[in-house]
């Protein structure tokens, strides 16, 4: 197991350093700001009195290093600084939202990941008839389409002209789980139309890339019956493909929110994300990307730690 | 078996394929690749079916099972096995067939095995699925047959993953994982082709050896006739998807009837005197204690040898001997980790990037894969006139009169190669492309990797042959690197034994080839197989049976 | 029950009665499978579900039908080689060439086609369709049909822009690291690792925010945000060229690294390159959408899909499709790339399934 453990350690290193070289882009991003984040700020209206001010109330006059340091400490403790906007923590207004995106997210990864694992085995065993054929049509379509064009149909169609769910997804805390799941179903329901479509896709070439084996072949030839083949000599296989496709859709639905709650109005930190780039409110700016990156980073570790752990080739060591 | 062979006509019937023909599906269209095959196998015969690739050996191997691949279809005839057509079977009937009363031994073991289940499981899946045995039974029994086939630790071994077990070894545990139901056929398709001649003479032995003791028929595809000679009791020779003959295998080897079954006995012939070593002269190469490593791992110790203007030296060895590596610390792709390589006497800087263009010109290669070779997307008449533009600037008029001159020398009319690509060509056509292209450079040195192992045995000659004459003609020094012992025999000046990065043993030719050997060129001579019939039985009378493959292997 | 309702089924039934006689298994199947489920349908969405049903089988029969005579069209025009490439395409190939096709056009002779300027205002807010406004007038009262022909040139534009910058900058950085190998490579690697590890649309808001969002930025952001997922594909394909021996034959002979990556190895990629292309692009052209629905893309009154949607948006509450034609205009042209871009790979992949 040793050779694991290493394998493990050396990947879950890098990812550790990735996340930490994306927190200097984060940070520096910023401090190519032409001029300083004050003058940007501040911009036409900026009086040398307030430029002053505002440079040292940012502690700007400190060399950049020390501030990222001071940056990404207080990250790490939760705290993201304050909004130049709202004059508020950042924190406080984040975790709310984040917790609302990732609460979205769960809930379109329940219906979307079943729904296409089981879809995509199928159109891989029945692979160039009538139903695959449709199904690589059908997918193709869905994941072309804009999210937004798609979440304007079903606002169309399934809540302004038949009324079945409500077309904004205004949610609060007080709102019981029923109340929530309802007000959230569509914004859902997009984001499961485009994953369901990649997974779908993602699974079917997996599959076939297995079944393309000669271990396979070999079982056939040895008179195994088809479920068998397929639960026990492609399955044990699969894992790592598999999670590997899960763990991708997933970072996709915690990234790509961001059109999908502009569309429906929701309380998430992708639609945060959207308002500060709009008011140039850089503290909230890199806090939420560096929450979308971290997120991003850490499923596609777990990704490839899942790989390593079912690789049959690394369980059972020479 | 020679004594069997009287009886088979009295023998009960197993398998009869009657014009069978099978299209496969490629640019979109159905073509036939198998043109009308018939085949009898009687109980407890091995059939040998030999052929070049593409010859269709597999396609109708996996068909006696009633089997076709994704993109492969029956379009006609009928494969009768023990009273029930396979070709109108349905799937249930045929799975039910399979493993059971048909089983299979693919070529590559190692992707055959599936990575995720110890060996004993694979081994006991179908008897347990036929209700043939209980699982213990059939673990017991599997431990019975791995020590038949000789495997070490019968006991223990089944227990292990795959990739945690030998090449060798996994072919033999697949032959047994054949035999678990003990069918009446076996289809071995190349079982022997990827392993190196040391482990295949053992493996030989074995597969013999059990098919032998429970008197299972076998088809035995293969495209090395020796090999087939040992194994089977009738050969039957392939082309294209067609029967050319077949007969019994003592009337096939001594008098086959085909002029291209001839063609391929014949290339054993050709043999050239040895040469002796030019005196008075600087060696042309001199590699001298040459160690190399790919990072950590050391891959070459201690190399010396020379090679004379206007001679051959082969360089001899399994897979991981250290002779390709040799080739490419010459080559300068691999700087060694020290010795060094001296060129008429001059030392070569140890990386390709830091010699001039005119060492660079002297040295030049040909390739085992004429395919990967030469670039799919560019002319003949660009590929082989780079290097005389390149090193000498010829251009124009010139250029194109060089070309032809290089293409009348690898006899190939330059009017109908000018303008063509390398896909269009035979893989004895692109071999040629590349040799005018090493020649284009005007070189003293050429390195020739394997370059006949991937070519059908008369053209393969056709190749040596031309290298020879263009010898003579340039004063050329070759360094042939093979692990075929034959060509060997027919080409070289001197041979070097590599095993493990290290030479083993270097001379003159008939030197090398008369005792006393060293221990590993003993073992290695004597696994080659040769175009007798009992020439296996032989040797395993000489050596005995501990003494062949990998056991040998740990003595010497 | 009225007349529709009647014709509609006798139609799917004598269909499937006919497909059954015939012999024809797989359009009986569908024909079938379409009858039962119209049942079920009908029962529960009424004769609105079978409208629907009628028209989205309207929409697929005349895209096929004109599929297949614009490839018929292509095999018969097109010289030899290619048109037997055409002759075996799928019908969806053929209806995503027939669509680029269209698009060029319109985004070519915009000014030509189009009846008003792009921010020429010639009526009322949200006036409806009338016989000089095909489609109505958008929030400023502007020709809406004007503002999607002129998007077709705006919208495509941008997106290849991008893409090709992102083509140069990925391809060649990716053809050098395989070709050269050793720390370039292993540096390179490492670099686009980190970058692509940043969702895209994270970081182009991120670089957005920072460099505002006129059309160079917006250009050049995007053309460095995809350029690492080039390289990577450039680097894989030109990977499984650099092994080859002619490629070490070239090495050993002294050339250059350009020469190899000209001479040896672009002939032999420009297949995948081309399908990755026609990949990119859609990502790109769904990126740049986002981001002008989002308001922070291509900037009024330049008329742009992504900006149209957005600002009509409001529309969707009260039922009109308007808004969401700009966007059916991005996803029909996606899905016809995609289309294209399917065949060329199933082509390239030597039919390997």
């Amino acid at each position: 197991m040793s050779d694991v453990l290493k394998i493990i350690a050396k990947r879950l290193g890098l990812g550790f350093v990735t996340l930490l070289v994306i927190s200097v882009i984060i940070f520096s991003a910023v401090e190519m700001l032409p001029g300083d984040i004050a003058e940007a700020v501040l911009g036409q209206g900026a009086t040398k009195e307030n430029v002053a001010a505002m440079r040292e109330q940012l502690g700007l006059d400190r060399p950049a290093p020390v501030r990222y340091f001071e940056w990404l400490g207080n990250a790490l403790t939760g705290d993201f600084g304050q909004s130049l906007v709202s004059q508020k923590p950042v924190s406080g207004a984040i975790a709310e939202r984040f917790a609302n995106t990732l609460f979205l997210a769960l809930y379109a990864a329940l219906i979307a990941v079943p729904i296409a694992i089981l879809l995509g085995v199928l159109t891989a065993l029945w692979r160039n008839s009538l139903f695959d054929r449709v199904a690589n049509v059908a997918t193709l379509t869905s994941i072309s389409s804009p999210e937004f064009f798609l979440g304007y149909i079903l606002i169309l169609f399934l809540s302004v002209k038949t009324g079945y769910f409500p077309s904004l997804a205004k949610i609060s805390a007080d709102m019981t789980l029923w109340e929530k799941l309802d007000r959230m179903f569509l914004p859902a329901l997009t984001m499961v139309l485009v994953v369901v479509a990649h997974m779908m896709r993602m699974t079917r070439s997996a599959i076939i890339n297995l079944l393309a084996s000669p271990y396979i072949e070999m079982a056939r030839l040895k008179g195994v019956p088809g479920w068998r083949i397929i639960v026990r000599h492609a399955l044990p296989n699969a894992w790592a493909p598999i999670i590997n496709v899960i763990a991708l859709n997933l970072a996709y639905l915690v990234t790509g929110v961001v059109l999908v709650e502009v569309v429906f109005v929701f309380p998430g930190i992708g639609q945060m994300l959207v308002d500060s780039v709009t008011k140039r409110d850089f503290p909230v700016v890199q806090a939420c990307c560096l929450i979308f990156a971290t997120t991003f980073i850490l499923l596609n570790l777990a990704a490839d730690v899942g790989a390593i752990l079912t690789n049959p080739r690394l369980r059972h060591p020479k | 078996m020679s004594e069997s062979d009287a009886n088979t006509s009295k023998k009960e019937m197993l398998l009869e394929i009657r014009g069978l023909r099978i299209e496969g599906y490629s640019d979109e269209n159905w073509t036939e690749i198998v043109h009308g095959v018939d085949l009898d196998l009687h109980r407890g015969e091995i059939l040998g079916l030999i052929g070049e690739s593409g010859a269709g050996k597999s396609t109708i191997g996996l068909a006696a099972m009633g089997f076709t691949r994704d993109g492969c279809r029956i379009s006609g005839g009928s494969i009768d096995f023990e009273g029930m057509d396979l070709t109108t079977a349905s799937p249930d009937e045929l799975a039910s067939l399979r493993g059971a009363k048909i089983a299979y031994v693919a070529q590559s073991a190692a992707a055959s095995f599936n990575p995720a289940h110890r060996l004993i499981d694979q081994h006991t899946e179908a008897p347990v699925h036929y209700r043939i045995k209980k699982r213990l039974e059939s673990q017991e029994d599997a431990m019975e047959l791995y020590h038949k086939l000789r495997l070490p630790n019968p006991k223990e071994i089944g227990f292990r993953y795959p990739h945690q077990v030998s090449g060798g070894q996994l072919q033999r545990a697949m032959t047994a994982m054949a035999m678990a139901c003990r069918p009446d056929l076996i289809i071995f398709d190349e079982p022997t082709t990827a392993l190196d001649v040391t482990t295949q003479i053992e493996v030989l032995a074995a597969i013999r050896d059990i098919v032998d003791q429970f008197n299972t028929a076998a088809i035995y595809i293969t495209h090395d006739l020796a090999v087939v000679a040992q194994m089977a009791d009738k050969i039957k020779v392939m082309l294209r998807g067609e029967e050319v003959e077949q007969a019994e295998t003592a009337k096939m080897l001594e008098e086959p009837e085909e002029d291209y079954t001839k063609s391929l006995w014949s290339v054993r012939s050709y043999k050239r005197q040895q040469k002796p070593r030019p005196s008075g002269t600087t060696p042309v190469l001199s590699v001298q204690n040459v160690d190399a490593s790919y990072g950590e791992i050391p891959v070459l110790q201690d190399v010396s040898f020379d090679i004379y203007a206007g001679m051959t030296v082969a360089v001899v060895g399994e897979s991981g001997s250290g002779k390709s590596t040799t080739a490419r610390c010459i080559t300068g792709l691999l700087p060694p980790t020290s010795g060094k390589v001296l060129f008429n006497g001059e030392e070569l800087p140890s990386d390709y990037k830091a010699r001039s263009k005119d060492q660079l010109r002297q040295a030049q290669m040909i390739y085992q894969m004429a395919d990967t070779a030469l670039n799919p997307k560019v002319k003949i008449s660009e590929i082989i006139g780079r290097p005389a533009y390149f090193y000498r600037g010829l251009r124009g008029a010139e250029l194109k009169k060089r070309v032809d001159e290089l293409l009348d020398l690898i006899e190939l009319e330059p009017a109908d190669y000018y303008n063509r690509y390398p896909p269009e060509l035979s893989g004895g056509q692109k071999q040629r492309i590349g040799i005018a292209r090493a020649l284009a450079a005007n070189p003293s040195f050429i390195i020739c990797d394997e370059v006949t192992s991937a070519l059908d045995q008369l053209v393969a000659e056709g190749i040596l042959k031309l290298l020879d004459r263009l010898q003579k003609e340039f004063n050329l020094a070759y360094m042939f690197i093979t692990h075929d012992l034959a060509t060997v025999r027919s080409i070289a000046d001197e041979v070097v034994v590599m095993r493990q990065g290290k030479i083993i043993e270097q001379g003159p030719k008939n030197e090398m080839f008369t005792p006393p050997h060293h221990p590993y060129t003993d073992l290695l001579l004597s696994s080659v197989p040769e175009m007798d019939p009992e020439w296996l039985t032989t040797v395993l009378e000489e050596r005995g049976v501990d003494n062949i493959g990998e056991g040998a292997l740990k003595k010497t | 029950m009225n007349d529709f309702v009647i014709g509609y089924y006798a139609l799917l039934i004598g269909g499937s009665c006919l497909a059954a006689y015939y012999q024809k298994r797989t359009p009986f199947l569908l024909l079938f499978s379409l009858t039962l489920a119209s049942f079920i349908m009908g029962i529960i969405g009424g004769e609105g579900a079978l409208w629907f049903v009628t028209i989205v089988a309207g929409i697929i029969a005349l895209s096929a039908g004109t599929s297949y005579a614009f490839r018929e069209f292509l095999s018969i025009v097109l010289p030899r080689d290619m048109a037997r490439a055409i002759r075996t395409a799928p019908l969806t190939a053929s209806f995503g060439i027939f669509v680029v096709m269209t698009y060029a056009i319109a985004g070519i002779f915009a000014p030509v086609i189009a009846p008003f300027g792009e921010a020429e205002v010639i009526s009322s807010a949200f006036a409806p369709a009338d016989e000089t406004m095909l489609l109505g007038a958008d929030q400023l009262g502007r020709d809406m049909f004007s503002r999607i022909i002129y998007g077709a040139r705006n919208s495509v534009g941008i997106a290849l822009l991008a893409t090709f910058i992102a083509f140069f900058i990925g391809a060649i950085a990716g053809l050098m690291a395989a070709t050269k190998g050793g720390w370039f490579d292993q540096i390179m690697g490492r670099i686009v690792d980190v970058v692509m590890s940043i969702p895209s649309i994270i970081f182009a808001l991120l670089l957005l925010s920072i460099f505002g969002t006129s059309l160079t930025t917006l250009v050049i952001v995007i053309g460095i945000i995809y350029a690492p997922r080039v390289f990577r594909l450039a680097r894989a394909v030109a990977g499984n060229i650099v092994v080859m021996d002619y490629i070490e034959a070239a090495k050993l002979r002294g050339e250059g690294t350009w020469y190899l990556i000209r001479k040896e190895i672009l002939p032999n990629i420009t297949a995948p390159l081309i399908a990755e292309f026609g990949l990119e692009f859609s990502f790109v052209f769904l990126l740049v959408a986002g981001l002008s629905f989002l308001g922070l893309g291509i900037q009024p009154p330049t008329a742009d899909w992504g900006s149209m949607v957005r600002e009509n948006a409001t529309l969707v509450s009260f039922g009109e499709i308007t808004p969401l034609i700009p966007a059916a205009a991005i996803a029909l042209l996606t899905v016809a790339v995609n289309f294209v871009v399917d065949w060329m790979l199933y082509r390239s992949s030597g039919l390997k399934e």
